[in-house]
């Protein structure tokens, strides 16, 4: 199930055992989590998976009805908010709108006890960090939002947390502006070394930003992974869907030759690795640039239903019979293609990702 | 685009022409009477009202009961409207119908209600005599005490309503944030949490202080003629001493401290709003 690819070195942050109810709902049941010391880890997973529930959960802002966490040695389950040493940056950013720049980073400051004399050098040195130095005097209200973004995370930061916790801080910005954002983040988190844990509901944000993702579904982790091994090799059909695009063909199984089976698909027959038995039923899956025209180990014949030629690359869409359809990415703009044709796709074997379910 | 109307600020027209003669008209002629004399336009009545230890007395226990109304009433209303912005649902309704439904019910009614709990024989007197807190019963009705807290409770809702509007607004993020700094439950509140909804602290206490300092009914039904206050003074000088500028003169008075704290109050308002 959960394929933890965690390496024994230091277990930095523990969550284990972690259990939740809403008004009698559960939404979370004996969930694990660990997060190396520097790790960039994201929570990744549709709204109402339970990863801000988890977030909240590990920052103190709501109490578990089950289970521990565990900080760098100190059990903090108990702990209220103000005494973990974890920083969160909210989703819209939770900037005091009473306070200027300068003040609000310095607001964490100032609760430890900081005298006001004292913030100066340190508020003036996170605010240089994420390059809103002439911005201290101004009010919050003026800041656009990636202006906001770096003094939420200036803020956060300058109180040296143990852990950083980050719900969705890229959501409210514009594409472009999250794409700048998100590099400038993780290079500043990776220079000075902090644990962070991001959640997103967006695959390409979580794998641009993190070493590692947990992608959760309905309360539970179902895969905590590398980005690499999660798109290919994901765990779950769940995981697949929600990681990357891919084909889905549903068979069922013929025949096995060692780790190889053969399935009856829409498509013909189709072979994949898997330790389905012969009658199972199979979900295949196959990710769209792993597919090309032409014959391959696993081959198909489709009808162009649609071409989209989008720069980058060249998106074709081909319909066998039925609903069934095969999502196939060339690199590049490729042209020779037309609604209506007939062409072959192949892939290879090891690029088929195979899973039993019910019948 | 000179000559063309806004069609939309036509709309003002009546309610602006009521306020002129319904209004402002009636008021300004009672003003003019505290400066017409025998000898012309004069501020004789002005000095003669405060060159009397008496007024002075009356002025500065109507400042005294209205600042203690709107202190009690603050602090009754302050958590209340927190309680009040969670509520969901029929619990909101609740809420709300509990805070409106008694001002239709009237002053009167409620002052006679309150005599029936304060007085010799009354409900708490009888409570505090049983527990043994004292041995002859406790004189209430009739004192400055008695008053506060009957104005402080008629007042209520006008408190309660402008606090919670603003803590609705308050974002629930901000002492989220405050607590994953290192806030502890006081840094908190003194640091996010009141500055945040001081705006809605002085709206109520602008409201309250203004209805405080002008309230007839509840001393005249709580306290009655012995402890004066400036309206009882107004009445008295139309009603039975037939003295209209004295009576418009104290008007005067009433008026100017009303428009200082309506000035005072959205300068403050203004103030604190800059900053968020």
């Amino acid at each position: 199930m959960a394929l933890d690819q965690a390496k024994p070195t230091s277990r930095y942050l523990e969550a284990w055992g972690i259990g939740k109810s809403f008004k009698g709902t559960r939404v979370m049941s004996d969930l694990n989590f660990r997060v190396d010391r520097g790790e960039l880890v994201s929570l990744l997973g549709p709204s109402g998976c339970g990863k801000s529930t988890l977030l909240r959960i590990i920052a103190g802002l709501l109490e578990g009805d089950e289970g521990s966490v565990v900080l760098g040695g100190r059990n903090i389950t108990r702990f209220p908010a103000h005494k973990r040493n974890v920083s969160v940056v909210f989703q819209n950013y939770a900037l005091f709108p009473h306070l200027t720049v300068a003040e609000n980073v310095a607001f964490g400051l100032r609760a430890r006890g900081v005298a006001k004399r004292a913030t100066g050098a340190p508020v003036a040195e996170a605010l240089s960090l994420v390059r809103m130095s002439e911005f201290a005097d101004r009010p919050t209200a003026a800041l656009s939002g990636g202006q906001q973004q770096r003094v939420a995370v200036a803020r956060a930061l300058v109180v040296g947390p143990d852990l950083l916790l980050l719900d969705e801080p890229f959501s409210a910005l514009d594409r472009k502006l999250r794409e700048t954002m998100q590099v400038e983040l993780k290079s500043l988190l990776l220079d000075r070394g902090i644990t962070a844990i991001f959640v997103t509901h967006d695959q390409e944000e979580a794998m641009g930003v993190s070493d590692r993702i947990a992608v959760m579904n309905a309360g539970r982790i179902e895969q905590f992974a590398d980005p690499s091994t999660l798109y290919a090799r994901p765990a779950t059909p769940f995981v697949m869907d929600f990681v990357g695009l891919s084909t889905r063909i549903v068979g069922t199984v013929t025949s096995r030759d060692g780790e190889v089976i053969t399935a009856e698909t829409p498509f013909g027959l189709l072979k994949a690795r898997s330790a389905a038995p012969a009658g199972a039923r199979v979900l295949l899956g196959v990710r769209p640039e792993l597919i090309e025209v032409g014959a391959g180990e696993n081959t198909i014949s489709s009808t162009l239903a649609d071409v989209m030629v989008l720069g980058a690359k060249t998106v074709l869409h081909g319909t066998a019979e039925g609903e069934d359809r095969v999502l196939c990415e060339l690199s590049g703009i490729r042209s020779g293609f037309a609604r209506g044709q007939e062409i072959t796709l192949g892939w290879k074997i090891e690029d088929t990702l195979a899973y039993e379910v019910p019948a | 685009m000179s000559g063309r109307i806004d069609r939309v600020a036509l709309l003002a027209v009546p309610g602006l022409a009521y306020l002129a003669v319904i209004y402002a008209l009636p008021l300004l002629m009672l003003l003019a009477k505290s400066i017409q004399t025998a000898e012309g336009i004069s501020f004789s009545e002005y000095r003669a009202f405060f060159a009397d230890d008496y007024n002075i007395r009356v002025l500065l226990r109507t400042l005294r009961v209205a600042a203690l109304t709107t202190l009690l009433a603050l602090i009754f209303a302050y958590p209340t409207a927190f309680v009040m912005s969670r509520a969901k649902g029929p619990w909101l309704t609740v809420f709300l119908v509990a805070m409106v439904l008694p001002m239709s019910l009237g002053v009167v009614v409620k002052a006679f209600a309150w005599s029936i709990l304060f007085r010799a024989n009354g409900f708490i007197n009888s409570s505090l005599q049983w527990i043994g807190l004292t041995e002859k019963p406790v004189r209430m009705l009739f004192t400055e005490t008695a008053l506060v807290v009957g104005a402080a409770n008629v007042f209520l809702p006008f408190m309660v309503l402008p606090i919670y509007a603003v803590v609705r607004q308050m974002d629930r993020a901000l002492p989220e944030a405050a607590a994953s700094l290192g806030a502890g439950p006081f840094f908190r509140f003194f640091n996010v949490t009141l500055p945040l909804t001081l705006p809605g602290v002085v709206a109520g206490s602008a409201f309250t202080f203004s209805m405080a300092i002008s309230m007839y009914v509840i001393p005249s039904l709580i306290v009655g003629e012995r402890q004066q206050t400036l309206s009882m003074l107004i009445a008295r000088s139309f009603l039975y001493l037939r003295n209209e500028p004295l009576g418009s003169t104290i008007s005067a008075v009433l008026l100017g401290i009303a428009i200082f704290v309506v000035v005072f109050s959205s300068w403050l308002a203004r103030r604190l709003g800059a900053r968020s």
